[in-house]
């Protein structure tokens, strides 16, 4: 589990007279479960981006734990969230022409981070997301599943934070159901701290936090004291 | 990191296939026109090794060599006939036959020649040398059985040469294979042309005609002169069973060329400079064959830089495809940055998938290359019988080497462009 801890963070564009993201301070509490909304255009992806190392900013800190991610060099920061990160997006990002597993194991492979037992965790979370056809190729499956593969493949280096983009936005309600309720409680089982960008209600009515951004600045930051089922 | 490449190019194997096949004809072309010519050079440079000096009248060098060496049906004016005497009884040489030409027989040009020829040319595989007038010995590729009968034609039969009637050869040897045009040849005793063709040894015309303007054409079928002019000379049978004659005289008829074997290297440019000149032209066929290379170097030159050409230009669309390509999978690499893979992963997996292509059609591409160059040479042997080895040498390998490291540096450039995108800007793509 991993705490966020931003400070000083501003993002601006040459071109644009406002910054596209602006927030003097914000933390979140390790294991804490977070949903950030907020219109399109409001900072909620740069937000995503820069706190998972994907932009780089020049100024200001983010302290993951211990470690500041600004002045890290690329490769540190591809290395970091490879590591730390676990990372579900709106289009599933998944690899056709590769099965089920594969896909799951495609990033640790690719760092040349595979450990003795990733097959076998990478089976058990294949499980755990109600998927049983390992060897099924990632283009025959219907988009609920495959943003289940998704998750599954965000776990399995046990990231201290999952941090998952519109999760649900291009999925039937059904599926974005089972999906929302599969984020919250992997994230509980495997100890990450979990940030959600979405504007699912579903979704973000079960967590525990709710930072709204407008304009690039946070607006609103509710905490609810009902934990999620 | 196998797997992820080996399904993206299952995935794009339509693609895939079109510019491995794009690089193996390009490959191809080059490797093809390079075997090609090696293999001209080898093959012609082998079919004139037997023969060490070729003398003939003064004329062409190349056409001497052509005619007797490759046995092209070609004009050659004659040389009077005493030379072939003066050369038999000259200490420096080992033996010496002579050859005429001028008569085939469904396509295998009938050659006159001595037994001494017909005997050192090729060890026999079958039966034995002439010993008669009516005898014949083949090449290893004349497919005729041994005691066949060959009518000769005059010139060749589709160019409508009569059928001789007053002699038929029987055939009563074959030849060992020896990779030159003579493995194509019907040999047979030169005193049977020359009766044949109304040159008896005691006929002079042929003097008279070699300073005669208006029988140049004649001399241009080779040995046959005074065939069809309606000179004097009859058409008399010819006895087959008369015995060989090969006591060369200065009476002997005018012969287009003379093969000559000489004792050692140095006689052998002791007779070439000694017949050079006074009615004769004696040359080195290794000499000729040098000079028709340098023509043959040109040309091989224009072909390369075609084909060098045509090896830039599907490089440049390679890279055009490669460059779109990587722009299109923006998306997929951002994504692949973004779940943690390492930028020279990427780089790696980029560089591999097109190096792979590459690799693969340049190999390919030698393989056609091989097999067209094997296919030309088979046809060019079939009809003229000069083997034409093709083979690789150790510089292929170099220019190999050398087009797979260009394209290994070309690869590199879509693979780059992929190792600076940045992971979040691909996403947004």
């Amino acid at each position: 589990m991993l705490s966020l801890d931003l400070k000083n963070i501003s993002v601006s564009y040459p071109g644009l007279s406002a910054p596209v993201l602006d927030i003097p301070s914000l933390s979140i509490a390790a294991g804490s479960r977070v949903a950030v909304t907020g219109a399109s255009g409001s900072g909620k992806s740069t937000l995503i981006n820069i706190v998972t190392g994907l932009e780089r900013v020049r100024t200001g800190s983010i302290r993951w734990d211990k470690t500041d991610i600004v002045p890290l060099s690329e490769r540190s920061r591809d290395r970091w969230r490879g590591t730390h990160v676990g990372l579900v997006m709106q289009d599933f990002h998944l690899f056709p022409g590769l099965s089920a597993i594969d896909n799951i194991l495609l990033p640790a492979r690719l760092s040349r981070a595979v450990q003795s037992g990733d097959k076998d965790r990478a089976m058990m979370l294949l499980n755990a997301v109600g998927l049983s056809r390992a060897e099924q190729k990632i283009e025959t499956m219907s988009r609920g599943e495959m943003q289940r593969v998704a998750i599954a493949r965000a776990l399995l280096r046990k990231p201290g934070v999952l941090v998952a983009d519109e999760p649900t936005a291009s999925l039937d309600s059904d599926s974005g159901d089972a999906v929302a309720r599969l984020l919250i409680d992997l994230s509980v089982s495997n100890d990450s701290t979990l940030i959600v960008v979405s504007h699912d209600p579903r979704l973000t009515g079960r967590l525990d936090r709710c930072i709204t951004l407008v304009a690039g600045r946070v607006s609103s930051d509710v905490l609810r004291r009902e934990k999620a089922a | 990191m196998t797997l992820f490449i080996l399904a993206d190019l299952r995935r794009l194997w339509a693609g895939s296939l079109v510019i491995v096949l794009l690089i193996a004809f390009a490959t191809a072309l080059g490797v093809a026109v390079t075997l090609q010519e090696r293999a001209l050079r080898l093959g012609s440079a082998r079919a004139a090794d037997k023969f060490d000096l070729v003398i003939g009248a003064p004329g062409s060098e190349t056409q001497l060599l052509l005619s007797s060496v490759f046995l092209q049906p070609s004009p050659l004016p004659l040389m009077p006939g005493d030379v072939l005497s003066k050369l038999s009884a000259d200490p420096r040489v080992s033996w010496a036959a002579p050859v005429g030409f001028g008569d085939s027989f469904s396509g295998y040009p009938i050659v006159g020649t001595s037994s001494v020829l017909a005997g050192t040319l090729s060890a026999l595989t079958e039966g034995q040398v002439f010993s008669r007038a009516g005898e014949a010995v083949i090449g290893a590729a004349v497919k005729l059985p041994l005691g066949y009968e060959v009518k000769p034609t005059h010139g060749f039969a589709e160019l409508g040469g009569e059928t001789h009637t007053e002699l038929a050869y029987r055939i009563t040897g074959r030849m060992a294979p020896t990779g030159t045009s003579w493995d194509r040849a019907i040999l047979v005793p030169i005193q049977s042309v020359w009766s044949l063709h109304g040159m008896g040894a005691h006929e002079h015309e042929e003097e008279e005609h070699a300073q005669d303007g208006a029988h140049q054409g004649e001399h241009t079928e080779g040995a046959a002169p005074g065939h069809d002019d309606g000179d004097d000379h009859e058409h008399a049978h010819i006895d087959p069973t008369a015995p060989l004659d090969e006591a060369w005289t200065a009476a002997s008829p005018g012969l287009p060329a003379i093969l000559v074997k000489p004792k050692t290297i140095a006689d052998a440019y002791k007779l070439r400079q000694d017949y050079r000149g006074n009615g004769t032209l004696a040359v080195f066929p290794g000499e000729v064959l040098t000079n028709l290379y340098a023509t043959l170097g040109d040309a091989k030159r224009v072909l390369s830089a075609v084909a060098i050409g045509a090896q830039v230009l599907v490089a440049a669309a390679v890279l055009l495809v490669t460059v779109i390509h990587i722009g299109q999978r923006r998306r997929q690499i951002g994504a692949l940055r973004a779940f943690g893979a390492p930028q020279t992963a990427v780089l790696l997996i980029v560089w591999l998938e097109l190096f792979l292509l590459v690799a693969v059609g340049i190999l390919l591409g030698f393989v056609i290359g091989y097999g067209a160059a094997r296919i030309l040479s088979g046809l060019f042997s079939g009809e003229s019988g000069v083997l034409l080895p093709v083979g690789f040498a150790r510089e292929d390998l170099a220019s190999a080497l050398a087009i797979t490291l260009f394209a290994a540096g070309l690869a590199l450039v879509p693979a780059l462009l992929a190792y600076r995108q940045s992971p979040a800007a691909a996403l947004r793509a």
